[in-house]
């Protein structure tokens, strides 16, 4: 419970963050927040090796083999760009899920209306998930990308990606994932995967504070530059860094994040990742036994499996998802995201293309009776429908 | 029933919503693809009494005025509609009750009977 009531909207952003993590990020601020590796002074040079600690952090998280390799982006959707715009050339082939979020399948749509590329999508089951076999199937001898999410931000699922990952190498074909919303929940390994790249955000599980997110590459897969600027190296150059990081990082980088992202890492490592993610898989599996047995909710999420991340959404008939998300929010303080979530496809694959749905998001700080407000607010939302002949 | 193109015009806010123009309570008015008022300064008490017998509510009640008041006036004051606990406050109705009173329930019911616009958030 926060002040202001029940938060459960963690997959939109992780709140309250641990003030642990927001004083590790003031301190850090405080203390070394120049440009880092710009200048020759020794704070700055202080500053550059911090970064370079939150990198080997990153690594360490993703099995990533080169912390160089791990680029500083604003969010998800920002490293999404860079990868899906500096991995494909004119005439490419793209194949990727219907699961996706818009940033994904935006970057996509943009590049084919441009002429640059051609993509697929392949379906996801009953059970939410995508069936690698056929992503394998979806490949052509021109396609030079496969873009999955690994955990949806509808559903909650998390997709086979080693599986697809080992499809992808067969073909030579590298798979990048979309770890927004499964990075700090589960393992995303890019080493023991065989994966080509990971795109994360700091803000979610990850716990660090929004602005701050990025990719964490394989040694043989290459990002073209598709923003140029200042790197602090090589400066006599009017041509672009082209070594890494500074390859697919402009301008000074956004220390405060990194400072944050560096706190929030610390302390999910210190709170044992694996016990909390089961604790709240646990609450999860109670909410939705508990929305399901509501007679005028629907639940679109199938059950949280241990490996999945705590996602639910459902509809309530005859009351739009908005109107759900307003009276949870006023009469129960219980926060929730509603609408298309991004996501649009997943809506529509499950039939709620036209309003969306109501998601609830478990984090580190829900606790039972945060699941037992919402099941109550729940009930009592369910317990008024059919009232109103004309309600929709 | 006209339809308009949606750029060239119109409130702010509203880019990306098509637009026509319906004949409503003995005028012509412009609506956005969602049935809410592309104008919030077209709104009479007699175009939502029109929309309310539109949407299967013949009459218009105190209940139901004092909701429509208080979205007007508030919109009026502040440029933006209220937030879920200040409609909850303002009106003295718990949210689940206000979504029953209109056919349509807060979003497409009372908000768009109040002529205030469409919040374009997620869907």
């Amino acid at each position: 419970m926060t002040e202001r009531g029940v938060y459960l909207d963690h997959a939109a952003t992780s709140f309250p963050k641990p003030r642990e993590v927001l004083d590790r990020m003031v301190e850090t601020y405080a203390r070394l927040g120049v440009s880092p590796g710009r200048g020759g002074y020794d704070l700055s040079v202080e500053a550059a090796a911090f970064v370079d600690a939150t990198r080997r952090q990153l690594a360490d998280l993703f099995d990533a083999p080169d912390p160089d390799r791990v680029v500083f982006a604003s969010n998800a959707t920002d490293a999404l760009n860079l990868a899906i715009q500096g991995m494909t050339r004119p005439g490419d082939h793209v194949v990727s899920t219907r699961l996706e979020h818009n940033s994904v399948l935006r970057p996509l749509t943009h590049l084919r209306a441009s002429g640059r590329i051609e993509f697929d999508l392949v379906p996801f089951d009953g059970a939410g998930l995508v069936d690698p076999d056929d992503v394998a199937r979806a490949l052509r001898p021109g396609t030079r990308l496969v873009v999955v999410t690994h955990a949806s931000q509808v559903l909650g699922t998390v997709q086979p990606v080693a599986e697809i990952a080992a499809v992808c190498a067969g073909r030579g074909v590298p798979l990048l994932v979309d770890a927004a919303q499964s990075a700090g929940h589960v393992p995303v390994l890019l080493g023991a995967w065989g994966l080509g790249a990971i795109a994360f955000t700091g803000h979610k599980a990850l716990l660090g504070p929004s602005g701050i997110g990025g990719l964490a590459l394989a040694r043989d897969v290459d990002v073209a530059s598709t923003r140029f600027g200042g790197t602090g190296v090589d400066s006599a150059s009017l041509t672009h860094t082209p070594s890494f990081p500074h390859r697919l990082e402009a301008g000074t980088l956004n220390f405060l994040g990194v400072a944050g992202l560096s706190a929030g890492l610390a302390h999910l490592r210190a709170a044992g990742p694996s016990e909390s993610h089961r604790r709240q898989i646990r609450m999860a599996r109670r909410l939705r036994d508990g929305l399901e047995g509501l007679h005028a909710v629907v639940v679109h999420s199938p059950e949280p499996r241990e490996g999945d991340v705590p996602v639910l959404s459902c509809s309530v008939t005859g009351m739009s998802p908005s109107d759900v998300g307003a009276v949870l929010d006023a009469d129960y303080g219980v926060m929730v995201r509603t609408g298309l979530h991004c996501a649009p496809l997943v809506h529509r694959d499950l039939g709620t293309g036209a309003q969306g749905a109501v998601r609830f998001s478990l984090g580190l700080s829900t606790t039972e009776a945060d699941v037992d407000r919402a099941l109550e607010a729940m009930t009592a939302i369910a317990g008024s429908r059919g009232r109103h002949p004309g309600s929709r | 029933m006209t339809a308009v193109p949606a750029s060239g015009g119109g409130s702010g806010g509203q880019l990306g919503l098509s637009r026509r123009y319906r004949d409503v309570a003995g005028r012509r008015v412009l609506f956005d693809n969602e049935g809410f008022l592309w104008s919030a300064d077209d709104w009479s008490e007699d175009l939502a009494a029109a929309l309310a017998r539109e949407s299967g509510l013949d009459e218009l009640g105190e209940a139901h005025r004092r909701v429509l008041r208080f979205l007007r006036e508030y919109y009026a004051r502040n440029g933006r509609a209220p937030l879920n606990r200040q409609l909850a406050e303002g009106t003295g109705m718990r949210l689940l009750e206000l979504e029953g009173l209109f056919p349509g329930g807060i979003k497409q019911g009372a908000r768009r009977l109040a002529g205030l616009p469409n919040p374009k958030t997620c869907t």
